[in-house]
């Protein structure tokens, strides 16, 4: 299995996901601090350093609060000489891109790099951003990889280019390359043991204001000018020979497609495979564009390459066909595969296609008009269900549901937008749900209500939280404590009493901090007492001032878990249909999976299998008929 | 298979939490213990349960971890409906291989239970295999929960689903890899349910290829 692999210490062919290349590829280059918050397509990464740190013992690693604070722990520790990692998904640089430009300018000292990925199709991400515009704006090297080889290879190669120029090194990659799994040739692994640094040996200035920062800009400029010649010489920018003088730039998971694309057609363009997009190889890319009449620009989202190649195009006074975005040939929406690229260097080499793909999708979709469809939804015995449903009782007593607004936050919560809550005016970024809240307060006669996750909480709610307070604004705010960061996987938070690899952390008092805070009102419920939380939501909402629901009960996959772990049984629930009056509260109100109905009687019937044994069903049955089962799962 | 160009492409289906990963790994396992080179597309995404996932799985000599439409020679379906959900990738003739299990999503069980008429009923296996028979009549269609529990287990549906594989005459990694991948990932406890599950799959498959 591929944990083995990451551990082994010989060279050798394994099968590896690129998420666990790149862990290999940090270990292999020695890397001794990590960092992370986790985020999806990046969060094997972290999931990975940690399942390895024991066996290791080599490295220290945190799971940070969040991506900031993890970027400044990887800078910290490669200010002190130590070579450090941290990966983020494209909305994490945001949060932490602060830190990064001002990195930029003071550069840094050991290997230093920062995996930050991108997720075209927005599978698990509030939008499509295109971090590639990071590397460029902060002066920051960025590279590239295509496959899962290349994954562990460049993590290596950015390691060497950080410590060369003093620099952070940014690995830009895609879902389709994080998800990517492939034989990866491992290197061997050479490890040295852990051992702090004096200061004095290894310090260096890292601050940046005014003059400091006019004299760092100009040094800066003549790094990038010196990486940008290194990146003329790397093989990670290579041309893939072929014939005709029509060519292809391509980079990541696109150049898979083309090459593939190529194969079905039997053509075989001349391929420019960029591996580095900050800086850009222009030399190497003016030889290439040179002896061509076309150029096909394959890339996922905006135009990035497309543009600059144009610029050198006119700038070298070529009279060249530019294939992209801008002709109209791809769209700036979605990710990409092979279909959609062999249609376009069919259109342009005048071949014809390999397979009616568009016939296919057209024959698919008639196909499957008879399939329902497959919302995402929470799990059997998750506790988000119990407290939107008490939440949904409390204003249909209080006849405010249509005097309220919602600002919703990121998290598996966030689902709360979905049928049968319905709830969220807002949904934008980690903690957005107070800064919105506050001016939502001033402007709006209505009841305005946040709600976050624990993780969420310590991640980016709090100067929101402050802020409010301090600005004695009547907000209330629910703060669902599933004890983990459920959404990527149950990893460990500040309110964990754990850190990553299960090792022992100091949880954060979540009371006693919004006490101190000078929250007017905090109250604690449980979600699976479901009925019991509904006079409280109110007294909570009918309350002037700051007050704060904690919704208090772990994830339940997390729990499930734990529970396996200590032997104990998880027993399901039955719906007693003696009881059972098919008032459907359960299936209308309710939605959970285990829930479906017998179509010989009509009654309602809970599929053993997935059922939690939660029984908030029960609580939401108007004649209490779910009860648990006598025999254990 | 190591010929250049060919591929054997697998589209696995199924609904979070049925272990639609590990169904991935065993071959992944069987495939490289096999000398073929594998390449796959995963999608990982959010971790919640019951929702529609599934794992482009290419063998041979893929270049992209994604399968274009129409090119999956093999659909490997743990819950029936997602065998659909997934159609535009599988070949014309292509073959399938999926359980009779039916996971109803919520949205669907409100529909049936609100419906006073009770004339709303939940989409059946029969009506799916119509419809992929518009794509191909090699649909090997397995009552994995039965043959699991046949095999002593009811939880080793998986290796019935992985048993069929092997019974479908283009399927390039040998039998024996398979079983050899298989019961080394399986926990130790369940090798022997694990080993009667598989060959039960492989026996039904065969029939069904053959008929």
């Amino acid at each position: 299995m591929t944990i083995e692999d990451v551990k082994r210490t010989d060279s050798g062919p394994a099968l590896m996901l690129a998420n666990e290349a790149v862990v290999r590829g940090a270990l292999e280059s020695d890397a001794k601090i990590v960092a992370f918050y986790p985020g999806s397509p990046t969060s094997e990464i972290l999931d990975t350093f940690g399942e390895v740190l024991e066996h290791f013992g080599d490295y220290k690693m945190h799971i940070a609060a969040n991506e900031k604070v993890a970027l400044e722990t990887v800078a910290g520790a490669s200010m002190s000489g130590m070579r450090s990692f941290t990966s983020m998904k494209s909305v994490g640089m945001n949060v932490a891109s602060d830190s990064m430009f001002s990195i930029g300018y003071t550069g840094l000292n050991a290997g230093c790099v920062c995996l930050i990925a991108d997720d075209p199709y927005a599978h698990s991400s509030q939008s499509e951003q295109d971090g590639r515009y990071f590397g460029e704006a902060a002066y920051v090297p960025m590279i590239e990889p295509s496959t899962a080889q290349e994954a562990l290879d460049m993590t290596k190669w950015a390691f060497e280019v950080s410590e060369k120029h003093k620099t952070l090194v940014i690995m830009r990659t895609t879902t389709r390359v994080n998800h990517q799994r492939g034989i990866v040739n491992l290197g061997k692994l050479d490890r040295s043991p852990f051992k702090k640094n004096k200061w004095a040996d290894v310090k260096g200035q890292y601050f940046t204001v005014g003059s400091v920062a006019r004299a760092l800009k100009a040094r800066l400029l003549e790094k990038a000018e010196a990486i940008k010649e290194d990146f003329e010489k790397t093989d990670f920018n290579s041309v893939v020979p072929g014939s005709g003088s029509v060519g292809i730039l391509t980079a990541g998971v696109c150049f898979l497609h083309v090459k593939e694309a190529m194969r079905n057609l039997g053509i075989n363009l001349p391929v420019f495979k960029l591996g580095t997009i900050f800086p850009l190889p222009e030399k190497k890319l003016s030889e290439f564009i040179n002896a061509l009449s076309t150029l096909i620009v394959v890339e996922e989202l905006t135009p990035y390459l497309e543009t600059r190649i144009a610029a050198l195009a006119q700038r070298m006074n070529l009279n060249l066909n530019i294939v992209g975005k801008k002709s109209r040939h791809f769209s700036e929406m979605l990710e990409y595969n092979v279909p959609i690229v062999e249609k376009v260097l069919a259109e342009v080499t005048d071949k014809k296609i390999s397979l009616d793909y568009d016939a296919i999708l057209k024959k698919a979709e008639k196909l499957k008009e008879i399939l329902p469809e497959r919302p995402p939804i929470f799990c059997p015995g998750c506790p988000h269900r119990g407290t939107l449903w008490a939440l949904r009782q409390a204003l249909q007593r209080l006849r405010i549901r249509d005097k309220i607004v919602f600002n919703n936050d990121i998290g598996c919560y966030s689902m709360a937008f979905l049928p049968p809550n319905q709830f969220s005016d807002s949904m934008l970024a980690m903690g957005a749900s107070l800064g919105l809240s506050a001016g939502m307060e001033m402007a709006l006669e209505d009841k305005v209500i946040a709600m976050v996750g624990d993780s969420t909480l310590y991640h980016a709610a709090l100067p929101g939280i402050v802020n409010l307070i301090h600005h004695n604004s009547n907000v209330t705010l629910f703060v669902l404590d599933n004890s983990v960061t459920a959404m990527t996987g149950q990893q460990f938070n500040p309110n964990s009493p754990f850190n990553a690899g299960g090792t022992p952390a100091r949880k954060i008092n979540m009371e006693k901090m919004f006490e101190a805070l000078g929250a007017d009102k905090i109250v604690i419920i449980d979600p699976y007492e479901t009925r019991d939380c509904i006079n409280t939501i109110q007294e909570a909402l009918e309350f002037e001032g700051f007050s704060v629901i904690i919704s208090r009960r772990e994830c339940a996959l997390y729990g499930d878990r734990e529970k396996k772990k200590h032997g104990e049984k998880i027993i399901p629930s039955e719906n007693v249909k003696e009881t059972c009056r098919g008032i459907y509260a359960c299936v209308k109100e309710f939605y959970c999976p285990a829930i479906t109905i017998d179509e010989t009687d009509a009654k309602m019937i809970i599929q053993q299998d997935l059922c939690d044994g939660c029984l908030e069903c029960r609580q939401v049955c108007p004649v209490d008929a779910p009860q648990h089962m006598e025999v254990a799962k | 298979m190591s010929e250049a160009g060919k591929t054997f492409n697998i589209m696995f289906a199924g609904v979070g939490g049925q272990g639609l990963m590990l169904l991935s790994a065993i071959l992944g396992k069987a495939a490289v213990d096999s000398g073929l080179k594998v390449m796959t597309g995963e999608q990982h995404g959010l971790s919640q349960r019951q929702g529609s996932i599934y794992v482009h799985f290419r063998i041979g000599d893929p270049i992209s971890p994604l399968i274009p439409y129409g090119k999956a020679d093999m659909m490997i379906a743990m819950e029936a409906s997602e065998a659909l959900r997934y159609v535009e990738y599988l070949k014309e003739d292509g073959v399938v291989i999926m359980s009779n299990r039916i996971m109803p999503s919520v949205t669907e069980t409100k529909n049936v239970a609100l419906d006073k008429e009770k004339k709303t009923n939940y989409l059946t296996v029969d009506e799916i295999v119509k419809k992929l028979e518009q794509v191909t009549s090699r649909i090997v269609l397995l009552d994995s929960l039965d043959l699991a529990i046949q095999a002593g287990n009811a939880r080793t549906e998986n290796s019935v689903l992985i048993g069929a594989t092997v019974a479908c005459e283009d399927f390039p990694i040998p039998a024996e890899e398979v079983r050899k991948a298989l019961l080394a990932l399986v926990p130790p406890k369940t090798i022997n349910a694990n080993s009667k599950a598989f060959d039960l799959g492989k026996d039904a498959g065969t029939t069904c290829l053959e008929s």
